[in-house]
């Protein structure tokens, strides 16, 4: 899949973390990558099925997930990534998804659905997703750095 | 007992029509209202198990009365029928809490789909929860039998939504009627054994390995499915492409999803497979 076709992920990125308190968001790079990801901290996978299939993950660092869990919580402190904060940072994941399936229904690709999410924390952990390309789109949101990765095809 | 409706609908000849289309799906119409005015007072008296709501009402629409009626009674379960039927009128449908959305005009046949639809997903998700977890495990012994002609010994897990990786994790969104999560995870030293035999070689390399395991558990994912499928063609499960994590302790969690966990004791070692659905919405059409 080309880059443009993300579009309605990343949309849907832009438009529902306004409504859970954030700020700004600036997209920073995108990247094309192999189907093997890096990560440290938190990835949240969710899964895909329809005309398009894959996953759609979203991962940040551990202090980053802190932060963000204690934003989208009005300011709460979150110390540890209980479950409370890690309940929070799975559901933004599936209302960003969600909100994707629906773009992608606006622009004439239905019958889009997906999975609940499932949360990964691991120190160091590589990531093989059973599809050919993933494009990796990094957004830094009110200071703290999110990865978008998109494995559809 | 059969299934007790009520109908709003301002026009007397929508009700004479939904009435009709509801007797010949064997429900019963317990009672009519044509405004906000008697809608609670009505619903009181005749305490319907699913009310029907037109949306387009002079004075208060639909979802006023909609809103109004499920703040009365947050167990109500509403359908709105309605000529409109766009992709704005369900979000906003669903923000309110109705449960179903038939559009006019009614024809008899999905308004009784729907109407099951309400009335069932409970008994339905609570076969699924009840027989997931067994078809998986057979699903589990049926794949290392046929792939490495080798059987397994189970144990029943604990239900949770926690668990922390031996090695690698391979997980797979399960998407259907109702969406959920298998999990398979096994340490890597069970996996180069597994692959090994499958393999009847060594593999070549972790790459080949990791694959090869999301392959095990995509096969695994999918049988279970398509015989839960079989065993309630409803449930139209199906699952995504295997996402598989691998490196050190990895703790991975499923928020607000129950799941099963089962253990196979093999010849290559342990393997742990976790199965989880959530309750889904109800059907529209």
């Amino acid at each position: 899949m080309d880059v443009n076709s993300i579009n309605p992920i990343l949309d849907a990125f832009v438009n529902i973390l306004p409504q859970l308190g954030f700020k700004t968001i600036e997209k920073k790079a995108v990247k094309v990558a192999e189907s093997s990801l890096r990560s440290s901290g938190l990835i949240v996978n969710i899964g895909v099925m329809g005309p398009l299939k894959g996953a759609i993950l979203i991962g940040m660092d551990t202090d980053s997930a802190k932060k963000f869990a204690s934003k989208m919580m009005m300011g709460m402190e979150v110390a540890e990534l209980d479950s409370l904060a890690q309940s929070a940072i799975s559901e933004m994941g599936n209302m960003v998804c969600a909100n994707a399936c629906t773009n992608f229904s606006q622009s004439g690709m239905g019958g889009l659905d997906i999975s609940p999410p499932t949360l990964l924390i691991g120190k160091d952990a590589t990531i093989k997703l059973s599809v050919p390309k993933v494009i990796g789109v990094t957004f830094v949101v009110d200071g703290i750095t999110i990865d978008v990765y998109v494995g559809l095809f | 007992m059969g299934v007790r409706v009520m109908v709003v609908d301002d026009s007397t000849f929508s009700r004479a029509v939904i009435a009709d289309a509801l007797a010949e799906g064997g429900y019963e119409v317990v009672g009519e209202a044509e405004s906000i005015d008697s809608l609670i007072k009505i619903y009181d008296e005749c305490k319907p198990d699913v009310v029907t709501m037109d949306i387009a009402m002079p004075g208060a629409d639909g979802f006023e009365c909609s809103k109004a009626l499920i703040m009365h009674d947050p167990k109500a379960k509403v359908v709105l029928v309605s000529s409109m039927k766009d992709e704005e009128t369900e979000q906003e449908a669903k923000r309110v809490g109705i449960v179903g959305y038939v559009q006019k005009p009614v024809d008899a046949e999905s308004l009784v789909k729907i109407i099951n639809n309400v009335m069932a997903p409970d008994s339905m998700y609570k076969n699924l929860e009840h027989s997931a977890v067994d078809i998986f495990k057979e699903a589990l012994a049926q794949s290392i039998t046929r792939m490495t002609k080798t059987t397994a010994e189970f144990e029943d897990g604990t239900v949770g939504n926690q668990a922390v990786s031996q090695g690698i994790t391979v997980v797979i969104g399960i998407i259907g009627k109702y969406s959920g999560n298998m999990i398979f995870d096994l340490a890597v030293d069970t996996a180069d054994k597994m692959a090994k035999v499958i393999l009847r070689r060594e593999a070549k390399n972790r790459e080949e390995v990791v694959s090869l395991v999301a392959e095990f558990a995509n096969v695994v994912g999918g049988v279970a499915c398509s015989m839960l499928n079989k065993k309630e063609k409803a449930f139209g499960l199906r699952v995504a492409p295997p996402s598989v994590f691998y490196g050190e302790a990895t703790e991975v969690v499923s928020p607000n999803i129950q799941c099963q966990n089962v253990f196979a004791e093999t010849d290559f070692g342990r393997m742990a497979l976790s199965v989880g659905f959530k309750k889904g919405s109800v059907l529209w059409m």
